[in-house]
């Protein structure tokens, strides 16, 4: 116990003063996994509210299914319940002809005016059909124009369909973009602390040549690369969270309320959970390839 | 103590021998020079010692165990028994004399009183107790192997391996840490050493084992080097 408690302390100890020593070799690891988490950080922010973005627009994404007004009413009553048994329905309302007629004169206020509505109104009564996969509009739309008292099917088809191939393009490729950066960070990384380690080689070799095992000379190290990385995951992660709560803030300033942005402390965690793994996961993984070949003496 | 049965050792498959069919034993309490010029094997030799390598053929036995079967985690604990001394020292340099030896001791698992006890000690044995506070980098070539020494003795080995000890020194110092060897032999410590200077081989007067081309062509008690040839 006394050995293991000596043990801990020496390796805390020649841990700071392995990172003192090298101060400058240790400053540009970390500065490496500054640069390299924060690119990543930014790709991971801008693809985040993408996906929050497109999913809140799918969200409002319906089917209208205008009915008959001439349908006999077994035919109203099949339509209504073939809707109702529906899987790929999520939620169907009923508007009725007054409704709609009453949307319109909220919409253009007084510009119906004198025009008798109750009487004659030309109006559809419908079924406003929200879908549990966004996608399927387009499918289901064909489906319900074979109902049974249905006039017409509306989805505002081309605008919806250049939605989803839009943001699923650049989703993809925001994740390629992320894949690749995730890769480069981990050459970067491991390659600057490989660096640093043969810059000890001759420490190691006279380490090896005095008796020491190999986790007695490794602990040290892996401690400087966990300490490296994790300084080098929670810097970007501060200058992120200022940078994108800044964003917020201008997007709301400038009545940009269309760019629906995620709130910034969850998005924070959310890059935490990921960059800080990552970041002390290399620095420590970085650490121990590096240094099994100097360990072979 | 150390026991080599037609010990071999070749870098490469298909290439030369670099020691052939050695045999030879040493004695606990000995001291031996190896001598023969560059190349003759005399690193070699050293390095299976430590098991740096590992030997193609043969056997070689320290302390009575086969190292060439030595496990690699009970690596560790064979050179904790023996002390090196090196050429060109392999110190730390930008630490100090007293940091390099206690290096060495706290590899073992010895306690801080321990070193702070024993630390000393071994400095001022090789001279060097006003000298544990400087940086190795502002010694001198000898002093920087008096820490070398110091730290090849800390853990109170049973065998120290010299190779090449005092070819980086000018003959005054030479003979000082020649002595010091000698000093260390007489205190029961099995002694090893490497060299192809000719004058401390003669001065000293002790068993020779002489290496060429890679094999044993010599081994004399009290021997002097101009038997090389």
């Amino acid at each position: 116990m006394l050995m293991f408690i000596s043990g801990f302390f020496y390796i805390i100890g020649e841990t700071l003063k392995g990172l003192y020593r090298n101060r400058w070799m240790c400053i540009t690891s970390t500065a490496v996994v500054v640069v390299t988490l924060f690119m990543l950080g930014i790709f991971m922010l801008v693809n985040m509210n993408l996906g929050h973005i497109t999913d809140t627009v799918k969200e409002q994404v319906e089917i209208v299914v205008y009915i008959d007004d001439e349908a006999q009413q077994e035919a109203l009553d099949e339509l209504r319940q073939k809707l109702l048994s529906h899987s790929g329905i999520e939620t169907v309302t009923y508007v009725s002809s007054e409704e709609h007629m009453a949307r319109l004169h909220r919409q253009l206020g007084g510009m119906l005016e004198g025009y008798d509505t109750e009487l004659d109104n030309p109006l559809l009564a419908s079924y406003e059909i929200k879908t549990v996969v966004p996608e399927s509009v387009a499918v289901l739309a064909e489906e319900f124009k074979t109902y049974p008292g249905v006039s017409n099917v509306f989805y505002g088809q081309s605008y919806v369909e250049s939605l989803f191939a839009v943001t699923g393009v650049v989703q993809m490729v925001g994740l390629a973009l992320m894949a690749g950066l995730s890769i480069t960070a981990v050459f970067l990384i491991s390659h600057t602390i490989k660096l640093t380690v043969m810059m000890r080689k001759r420490e190691i070799s006279i380490m090896k040549y005095v008796g020491a095992t190999n986790w007695f000379i490794r602990w040290p190290f892996i401690l400087e690369g966990f300490l490296m990385g994790f300084v080098g995951a929670v810097l970007p992660l501060a200058g992120l969270f200022y940078l994108y709560q800044f964003s917020v803030e201008w997007v709301s300033a400038n009545n940009l309320a269309f760019l629906n942005l995620l709130p910034a402390q969850l998005v924070i965690v959310e890059l935490a959970t990921y960059l800080v793994p990552l970041g002390t996961g290399l620095g420590i993984l970085g650490s121990i390839f590096s240094m099994g070949r100097f360990l072979r003496v | 103590m150390v026991e080599a049965k037609n010990l071999s050792m070749k870098y490469e498959k298909g290439g030369q021998y670099a020691l052939e069919n050695l045999n030879f034993y040493i004695n606990r309490g000995e001291f031996v020079f190896f001598v023969g010029s560059s190349g003759a094997g005399k690193s070699t030799l050293l390095k299976l010692i430590i098991r740096e390598i590992v030997p193609t053929n043969g056997a070689l036995k320290i302390f009575g165990r086969n190292v060439g079967r030595l496990p690699r985690h009970r690596l560790p604990y064979l050179r904790r028994n023996i002390g090196m001394v090196f050429q060109d020292f392999r110190l730390m340099e930008e630490r100090t004399a007293f940091d390099n030896v206690a290096f060495a001791m706290m590899v073992t698992g010895a306690s801080r009183r321990e070193i702070r006890k024993r630390v000393p000690h071994v400095l001022g044995l090789v001279g060097l107790h006003d000298k544990a506070k400087a940086r190795v980098c502002d010694l001198s070539g000898g002093e920087m192997q008096r820490v070398g020494l110091a730290r090849a003795i800390a853990n109170r080995p049973a065998m120290i391996i010299a190779d090449e000890p005092t070819g980086n020194l000018d003959p005054g110092t030479t003979l000082d840490i020649m002595n010091l060897l000698r000093g260390i032999n007489l205190r029961g410590t099995t002694v090893l050493v490497a060299t192809h200077n000719r004058e401390i081989v003669d001065r000293f007067k002790k068993r020779v084992l002489y290496l060429e081309n890679g094999k044993l062509v010599g081994d004399e008690q009290k021997g002097i080097y101009a038997h090389v040839h």
